[in-house]
């Protein structure tokens, strides 16, 4: 593992009291100036219904592994990536498999009691905890080295329109999910909308002052003072919204295109436009940590153009013996894997704003999904696969776990992005730490 | 070297200026007036500087000697300047420091020398503090209507009913509750009804069974409650939900719910805040649904609010209408808050947060405007806003009111320009010129990229215009939109409605008549009535009051929810005199009632069933007066666990009969009452209190404090302390020089209720909240003319308020008045 000591770190390291620090921050010839402390990002992307396990998890494991049908689109980056087999959740209570699979994936605690009813299990609400993701934007957010517009940013595509225990993945603590947002369009809203009111406001400003002139001719001298301050700081106003102006063009705001209905057979050119979308805010370093959730648990996307004609969620819970439903629900995995690769290359060949390398190597994407399987709803193995070089965890391995709970890897993924907790969702699970071998 | 006459005369006419009026109200007097010791310093100075002027030798003259000698001849006896040679005023923001150094090197003009060293000094000590300062033309610049920028709360009121004019008016009426259907499952479609009700408030325990056990099946039902909900006044509400089955709330957005607990998940109550202007009625809808499923075997629901400061409770009736009232945009932006130096909001300056915030609530306005630009431009496609949207769930913004294929469609594209034009006018209180047309509409629409643009643009130009964001602009050609803009801030707080535009495009404001009858119409708004509340709430400084709360060994029982009952007993009482025809004042000091419920009966000692909803109740005379002995002022103007005598008495001094105080010399802890065991609260105020200066202000204070206690630090009537008779004598020196005397709080109550000195603050304070200018900006006997008016109208506040708001509407910025006031309050009774 690389190992790059950050400012406060190698003052620290030097034996610098905190009183001298004003000045050695102002000495170009440490080398340090102008360096930021590495902007470490996290994004989850999710997809539902369980995979085929035999088309895709890896026979080997270390770094000699073959990559099964499910992932082949991963060739490229195959040393980049790190496959986690053996990772259960194993937190259990109210709710079914589904509800639990999505509303502890990421809580690692049980779902409250409730008035939702799953396929056979008691009927259950909404998780009882925080999810980790929030949990890493809120000590991200604590500090202003960290700090950024938004913290993180909630991406959904074609996510159902009601909210239920099996839509919602994400929590900012207890009974408090968060829906993501799945229509691009509101995402850049969301992201630039801002900037292009102040577009709006810049051109009417000639006309603002224009219209004050006037109505200060009319007034007596003493009068005109109050109008004459407001004149000024509307001027002020101008200036800032310049200066701004030259900040953000730094950025390019991105084209969206015309609006894209929210259908079925939208989903690729959403996902496509959501990914994009999401690249560039990392670029303009609107937040650091991300998800990405397609569909929802039990999702029953119509891949039809993989000539998929059935739904996802009926195609998972048929058996094992029926091969052309393992072999259309490969397809749809390997198309899921596509998704994240490009992403993956999407952050690859993006330069990291202001310091070297790639986006990806700073970021750690995790792929993930409610289920191990879909027609056992077993809740062991889920799948976990990591790319890119964010969190410094020793990539281009497959790793079998004896069956490890998956708060240990939540844990692990807050302890890569800096944030040393003892322990996450239900403590029983927790217990040993962070999962080993990962570093 | 002897006095020059004209010196004398000066001194006299300064004299003149600064001695006190005495039919003026101190507190008007204060704010013109240096204090009562800078007065006497005038007097000490005028008989010193006398004699030394006529014996003592050159070198002890004062800084104002050397000026009259010296300069005054040029810049005038008090800095005024000559209509000749030296026009400007001396008045300047320069240093004292910088100012003696130009003299020394400067003045007087070509004969610098004669003016250097102390001299220098001492003249520019004197002329900066006698009137070059801003501190100092402040004080002797006679009081005017101010330009002003819309104070906060004018700004939301403002947005609100500007944005809301182009949504349908609904009328009141006074149904109260909610309605209520009930239906026989989860679908709650019209045919499954089995009940349409009007519930009075949302409390049930259906327990295991359901609402009419003849008309459902026993295991699934859905209930909706529909109507809207008024906001007695301005704050953030919390509503909680408890409810053991789904449920969703919506309060002022009838697509988005504020509380979404269609997935019932733990026990918890659901909480949500949200900000509601005071005097508004908002949409309400609740849904609530049992499901099949055999866990789910009990059905119960309450909704509950919680306002500012006070507890938990289910929401009472008198606040739930089972009409449905349109939504209204409350701007979310903060703003800086107003300055309140003299004591009401002023919008008299501007600052840097300020213009900051009404940019972001342009822009917000604009965004708002933007996503219900169909319903606003009445264009097709309005996708049923208002139509009390079934949508579950989260709503898609972007598409709620996206335009479908065509975005830019003609027709849409016109209604929208209309819209546009009809917005800058109600923003503008007047109707635009054909030039302004071009400039604020159809400029924008040409020069955007996109008619969404176009109209982001319009929004934001009027929003950030002058003529919406200043109060008194003047000159805007037709003075009807101007008498009709005084009109509704005074009254509302806000901009005209279509009534008053009209009746200004008609020529209908022009006599006294047709303005007192706008201002009869307008009272009857509750925009009015909360504006009055809100008046006696500050008046009795119950904005001071946020933490009541006592030491729990002396009041086991006085708990959070007897504080929030006692409020709401205040708050009955005052909307009772408010709402009533004779609306006189004298109540708040004479009534022999209080509002009651069976707790505060019980922890107060009357005779009320313990579940007694809030009720009138008589009390003994002799023991309590009016709201003067409230138990909410009394446990507010008190410590934990004793009275406090100097809260309650300063409260009467300066609210009731506005007498200024300035603040202690030094900050004094109050003296612990168990170091002094032995000591009667009334003694130990008494010791502490007793250094001389001290006794400038509290031999005014303590003895109009001591009138109230009888009462203890919960309001409760108690007979003695310590085992000693309680002392509730006091007395008040009048400002005529009048020694009153009074056994109790019964006595001084009936003296406040007929004292001048009461009713000139009452009319001043009253006048400030609702102008927001200074009284006597509308001329020197204002404050006297309106107290002789209120006497004469039996202190009927709705008459006086609509006295005001006619005086203020009729007198242009900058004109003298000499309007006759008291036709107006005649008024209210003949029309």
């Amino acid at each position: 593992m690389t190992y790059v000591p950050n400012r406060r770190e190698f003052l620290r390291n030097l034996g610098l009291s905190a009183a001298a620090m004003p000045f050695v921050m102002n000495l170009p010839s440490l080398g340090f100036a102008n360096q930021q402390a590495r902007k470490q990002r996290l994004i989850v992307m999710f997809s539902p219904n369980g995979i085929v396990p035999n088309t895709f998890w890896p026979d080997q494991e270390g770094e000699q592994f073959t990559l099964k049908e499910s992932l082949t689109p991963l060739e490229a980056l195959k040393s980049r990536t790190l496959i986690l087999n053996g990772v259960c959740d194993k937190v259990r209570g109210d709710g079914d498999n589904h509800m639990r699979g999505i509303g502890c994936l990421l809580t690692g605690i049980e779902l409250f009691p409730g008035n939702i009813q799953g396929g056979s299990d008691t009927p259950a609400g909404w998780s009882s905890g925080i999810s980790i993701d929030q949990e890493i934007k809120n000590q991200l957010q604590k500090s202003p080295e960290t700090r950024t517009r938004f913290g993180s940013l909630e991406f959904g595509v074609m996510v159902p329109d009601r909210a239920d225990t099996w839509t919602r993945m994400v929590y900012s603590g207890a009974n408090k999910p968060i829906a993501p947002i799945d229509d691009p369009h509101q995402m850049f809203a969301k992201l630039y909308g801002r900037l292009k009111d102040q577009e709006s406001l810049k051109s009417v400003l000639d006309e603002l002052q224009d219209d004050l002139r006037t109505v200060s001719a009319k007034l007596s001298s003493s009068d005109r003072q109050l109008l004459d301050e407001h004149a000024t700081l509307v001027r002020e106003m101008e200036k800032e919204l310049q200066s701004a102006g030259d900040l953000t063009s730094q950025h390019v705001i991105p084209e969206l295109g015309a609006r894209v209905k929210e259908e079925n057979d939208n989903i690729p050119t959403i996902s496509k436009m959501q990914i994009d979308l999401m690249v560039n805010s990392f670029v303009a370093d609107f937040a650091r940590v991300a998800t990405l959730q397609y569909t929802n648990s039990v999702g029953g996307a119509r891949m039809r153009w993989l000539k998929v004609e059935e739904g996802h969620h009926e195609l998972s819970h048929k058996p094992d013996t029926d091969a052309s439903s393992q072999e259309q629900l490969t397809r749809i995995n390997k198309w899921y894997c596509e998704q994240l690769v490009y992403l993956a290359q999407r952050l690859a060949e993006t330069p990291e704003p202001g310091g070297g390398g790639s986006l990806l190597d700073n970021t750690l994407i995790v792929w993930t999904n409610e289920l191990g399987k879909g027609n056992s709803h077993t809740l062991d193995n889920i799948p976990f696969v990591l790319v890119g070089n964010g969190l410094d965890f020793k990539m281009g391995r497959s790793i079998k776990y004896p069956k490890l709970p998956h708060n240990r890897l939540l844990m692990s993924l807050a302890h890569g992005m800096g944030h040393r907790i003892e322990r996450f969702g239900n403590p029983d699970y927790c217990k040993a730490g962070v999962l080993p071998n990962l570093t | 070297m002897g006095l020059h006459p004209p010196l004398a005369a000066l001194f006299v006419s300064l004299l003149d200026q600064f001695l006190p009026r005495t039919a003026q109200s101190q507190n008007a007097r204060s704010m013109l007036y240096p204090p009562r010791w800078l007065r006497c310093f005038g007097l000490c100075l005028l008989i010193s500087w006398q004699s030394t002027a006529i014996c003592a030798a050159a070198e002890e003259r004062s800084g104002e000697q050397i000026y009259q000698q010296l300069c005054a001849s040029c810049h005038g006896a008090r800095g005024e300047g000559d209509n000749k040679n030296y026009p400007q005023p001396l008045a300047g923001d320069r240093s004292v420091t910088e100012l003696s150094q130009y003299i020394e090197k400067s003045m007087p003009e070509k004969e610098p020398e004669k003016c250097v060293g102390e001299d220098a000094k001492k003249v520019a000590a004197y002329i900066y503090d006698a009137f070059y300062s801003p501190i100092a033309q402040a004080r002797i610049k006679p009081p005017q209507i101010e330009l002003a920028r819309l104070t906060v709360r004018q700004y939301r009121s403002s947005i609100a009913d500007l944005v809301g004019s182009f949504r349908p008016a609904e009328s009141w009426t006074t149904d109260r509750g909610l309605r209520a259907e009930y239906f026989k499952n989860r679908r709650m479609r019209t045919e499954d009804r089995v009940l349409d009700r009007v519930d009075p408030n949302v409390k049930f325990d259906f327990g295991e069974s359901v609402p009419e056990p003849d008309e459902f099946d026993p295991v699934e039902f859905a209930i909706k409650w529909q109507g809207s909900i008024l906001a007695p006044e301005t704050g953030d509400y919390e509503f909680i939900l408890k409810t053991d089955n789904g449920a969703r709330l919506w309060i002022n957005d009838n697509e988005r719910p504020l509380i979404d607990g269609g997935v019932k998940s733990g026990k918890e109550d659901r909480i949500e805040t949200i900000r509601l202007l005071g005097g508004r009625v908002y949409p309400l809808r609740l849904e609530m649904f049992k499901s099949k499923e055999a866990k789910e075997k009990r059905a119960a629901i309450s909704l509950k609010w919680k306002l500012p400061n006070r507890a938990a409770e289910v929401i009472p009736q008198r606040y739930l209408l089972p009409q449905r009232f349109p939504e209204t945009l409350i701007v979310e932006t903060p703003f800086p808050p107003d300055d309140r130096s003299e004591g009401y909001e002023r919008g008299n300056s501007i600052s840097k947060a300020w213009e900051q915030a009404t940019t972001d609530a342009a822009i917000e306005v604009s965004a708002y405007i933007a996503t219900h630009q169909r319903e606003f431009a009445g264009s097709r496609n309005n996708n049923g806003r208002n139509n009390g949207g079934e949508r579950r769930g989260r709503q898609r913004e972007n598409n709620k009111d996206a335009p479908n294929a065509n975005e830019d469609d003609g027709e849409h594209r016109n209604k929208l320009r209309e819209f546009c034009v009809r917005f800058a006018e109600r923003a503008f209180r007047q109707p635009l010129t054909d030039e302004q047309k071009q400039l604020f509409v159809d400029r924008q629409f040409a020069e955007a990229g996109s008619t969404d643009a176009g109209l982001k643009r319009v929004i934001l130009l009027v929003l950030k215009s002058p003529r919406f964001l200043f109060r008194e602009l003047g000159n805007t050609g037709n003075v009807s939109y101007d008498v009709a803009a005084r009109l509704s801030f005074g009254m509302w707080d806000s901009i005209p409605d279509d009534i008053l535009l009209k009746a200004a495009a008609d020529k209908k404001l022009a006599s006294r008549e047709d303005v007192q009858n706008q201002a009869v119409r307008m009272l009857a708004d509750p925009r009015t009535r909360s504006k009055l509340r809100e008046f006696l709430l500050q008046w009795l400084r119950v904005d001071h009051l946020t933490d009541i709360s006592k030491d729990s060994k002396r009041f086991p029982d006085f708990n959070p929810a007897i504080v929030s009952d006692l409020r709401t007993s205040l708050d009955l009482f005052l909307d009772d005199l408010i709402s009533s025809e004779s609306a006189d004042f004298r109540q708040l000091l004479m009534s022999e009632t209080l509002y009651l419920n069976g707790p505060l009966a019980k922890f107060y000692g009357f005779e009320l069933p313990a579940d007694s909803e809030f009720q009138k109740v008589s009390f003994e005379p002799s023991e309590r007066a009016g709201v003067l002995t409230h138990p909410y002022l009394m446990s507010g103007f008190a410590y934990t666990s004793t009275t406090s005598p100097i809260h309650r008495g300063v409260f009467i001094s300066r609210s009731v009969l506005g007498r200024s105080l300035r603040p202690p010399p030094e900050a004094v802890a109050p003296l612990a009452p168990d170091l002094h065991a032995d000591l009667t609260t009334r003694e130990r105020v008494l010791l502490q209190t007793k250094p001389e200066s001290c006794q400038t202000c509290h031999s005014m204070i303590n003895p109009l404090g001591f009138t109230l206690e009888h009462f203890d630090a919960v309001g409760r009537f108690q007979r003695e302390e310590h085992g000693k008779l309680i002392d509730s004598t006091g007395n008040y020196l009048t400002r005529a020089g009048e020694q009153k005397q009074f056994a109790g709080v019964r006595d001084l109550a009936a003296f406040l209720a007929q004292s001048d000195e009461t009713h000139t603050a009452l009319v001043t304070q009253l006048f400030h909240h609702v102008v927001k200018q200074p009284i006597r900006a509308y001329g020197i006997q204002t404050p006297d003319e309106l107290r002789k008016q209120f006497a004469q109208h039996n202190f009927n506040l709705r008459k006086l308020i609509v006295e005001i708001v006619t005086q203020a509407a009729m007198t242009e910025r900058g004109a003298k008045t000499d309007v006759t006031i008291g036709q107006a309050a005649d008024k209210i009774n003949g029309s």
